[in-house]
């Protein structure tokens, strides 16, 4: 069911999403060509465009 | 470029809800990423990412969530949201070292994002308010919930006040787009808000593993949720099994604790009253059932469902395999029968106020039943379109709570006496016409005299047909298994032939 198997033979779980928290913007706007870096932000303003409805509920007993 | 991935064992550790500090880490990380692309994508570089705290601020959920309203405001040619005016209310609880430090936001203009109606500025005693039951809240998660305490902490950064809603106990909602951050009513007591802490940081790591894994299909399907009113979408299922996770474990955990008859030890002692539990060992042990087997059959649906990626396959399936092992630990048997009953409330509730049965489906049961003939399989009904947020509101278990709370006055042992209310202490179904049978029948069930009490429920529901309370009584306390797992066909079968309900129900047993 794992969409792959890291180097060590575990199964593992690869995430579209690129990691660039320890970029700058201005080293993230260098990379403009990479493609994983594209499919990350298509994600992301995919959802930005459907976004769905903030989550809200919680009835507590108490 | 590193994409993020995790082990198999820490995605179902995740799914589970216990999150290692690592995976916590990670999330984190996909946060900052999804800020910064959307930063990006703006193409202006705002004012703070210049400052000595930008990186703080990339963190800050209520930055993000103002860098993606920019966004989404560019894209539509709109304004731009307004500027932040945060707030400098900081509070701090440390207890046994640990340490939970959060913004009580009260002035951003967007808090209202966060989906429910924010509080005005808080004055300094309500702000007083928030930090002494914070402090008791973080000193029993420290205290009997140490790894959810540390989750919270790597977790939340902000809290937003909000309005109460009048009919709820207490509400709080959380934002994809604001990491980190919750939305809640102000607590009545520690209890509330440390359970509200739990419930709420379950949504933001779920919106936060969404933007690393699609774990749902995309879907129009809306369905059952077992806490909500309304129909609802299969990632806002997903969503209320993951928070209710967090919320039965921390019931287990309460609920184990008064069973195993340990008490608070001195100097670091938790009183009960400071904590809003007031000793009640059976309210904790009625939401550990009532909550484990709604988890559990949530995650059931979506998991017999088509909608679940192969990742939301696994999560969903690591979530249920955590709960299921605590269905077979006892609670005492007036307990369960009494959660077990709230959960079949609420379905037959949301049944009767959510499915339509066509007409060609009650003809094709109506004329079977003319006929003579056994009840025809027919088609499921259909889900109305959703209205909107709704939450449970059921007098019935407003009864319940209070019969659990009362469980030191030894003139109401559960089981063997009740005090009904008066009217005026009852909700709006008591106050309908339809009161004084559910007033009555209501202290049957609760005494555990079903027989009785479905008596009354069935004679109410000769004058008031359409009172889903009534309904829903019959459905607790009947041998009935249609108008437990279809009521909405029930009804409406015996509203065309106009016989005695009895007679109707007893068509399909």
């Amino acid at each position: 069911m794992v969409d792959r198997t890291a180097d060590d033979g575990t199964p593992e779980w690869q995430s579209p999403m690129v990691d660039v928290s320890g970029l700058s913007l201005a080293e993230i706007a260098a990379q403009a060509g990479d493609s994983v870096l594209a499919e990350s932000i298509r994600r992301l303003a995919a959802d930005l465009a459907e976004p769905g409805e903030p989550i809200a509920g919680f009835n507590s007993a108490l | 470029m590193r994409t993020f991935r995790l082990s198999d064992a820490e995605f179902a550790a995740l799914a589970a809800g216990r999150p290692t500090a690592a995976t916590l880490g990670e999330l984190r990380k996909a946060q900052l990423s999804r800020h910064l692309l959307l930063l990006r994508e703006i193409g202006t570089v705002p004012a703070w990412y210049a400052g000595p705290d930008a990186r703080h601020r990339l963190a800050d959920p209520m930055t993000a969530l103002h860098t993606a309203a920019t966004l989404v405001a560019r894209r539509a040619g709109s304004a731009p949201p307004p500027e932040h005016n945060s707030s400098a209310r900081i509070l701090t609880a440390t207890h046994l070292g640990r340490t939970l430090r959060v913004r009580l936001e009260d002035t951003d203009p967007l808090r209202a994002r966060l989906g429910l109606d924010p509080a005005d500025p808080l004055d300094d005693a309500a702000a007083a308010a928030w930090q002494h039951h914070l402090e008791g809240a973080w000193r029993l998660l420290v205290e009997r919930h140490r790894a959810a305490a540390e989750t919270v902490a790597a977790v939340l950064s902000v809290i937003v006040p909000v309005h109460p809603d009048p009919g709820a106990g207490g509400i709080s909602a959380t934002s994809a787009d604001a990491y980190g951050a919750v939305a809640l009513s102000a607590p009545a007591d520690a209890t509330s808000l440390a359970v509200g802490l739990l419930h709420e940081t379950q949504h933001s790591i779920l919106n936060a593993v969404r933007v690393l894994f699609d774990l749902v299909r995309p879907s129009t399907e809306l369905g059952y949720s077992p806490w909500r009113a309304d129909p609802r979408p299969p990632f806002g299922i997903l969503h209320g099994a993951y928070a209710y996770l967090a919320v039965t474990r921390f019931w287990r955990g309460e609920a184990a604790r008064s069973a195993s008859g340990e008490t608070a030890r001195s100097g670091d002692e938790l009183a009960s009253d400071d904590l809003g539990m007031g000793g009640h060992s059976q309210l904790a042990a009625f939401e550990f059932a009532r909550w484990r087997a709604a988890v559990v059959e949530a995650a059931d649906g979506l998991l017999a469902s088509a909608v679940l990626t192969a990742a939301g396959r696994r999560f969903a399936g690591a979530l249920r395999d955590e709960v299921l092992g605590w269905l077979d630990e006892p609670v005492p048997p007036v307990i369960g029968r009494l959660a077990a009953g709230a959960n079949t409330e609420h379905r037959v509730r949301w049944r009767l106020e959510n499915l339509t049965v066509e007409p060609a489906t009650v003809a094709t049961l109506v004329a079977a039943w003319r006929s003579g003939a056994a009840p025809p399989a027919v088609p499921a009904a259909a889900v109305r379109p959703a209205t909107g947020r709704a939450l449970e509101r059921s007098d019935r278990l407003r009864l319940v709570h209070d019969l659990l709370r009362s469980e030191r006055d030894q003139s109401l042992p559960p089981g063997s006496g009740v005090r009904p209310g008066t009217d005026a202490q009852l909700g709006e179904n008591h106050r309908t016409g339809a009161s004084a049978y559910l007033k009555n029948a209501d202290a049957r069930y609760l005494q555990g005299d079903h027989d009785g009490a479905l008596a009354g429920y069935l004679a109410g529901l000769e004058e008031f047909p359409a009172e889903i309370a009534l309904w829903a009584g019959v459905a607790l306390t009947s041998p009935y298994r249609m108008v437990r797992e279809r009521p909405e066909l029930v009804r409406a079968v015996w509203r065309t032939l106009g016989v005695e309900l009895r007679t109707v129900a007893n068509w399909w047993q």
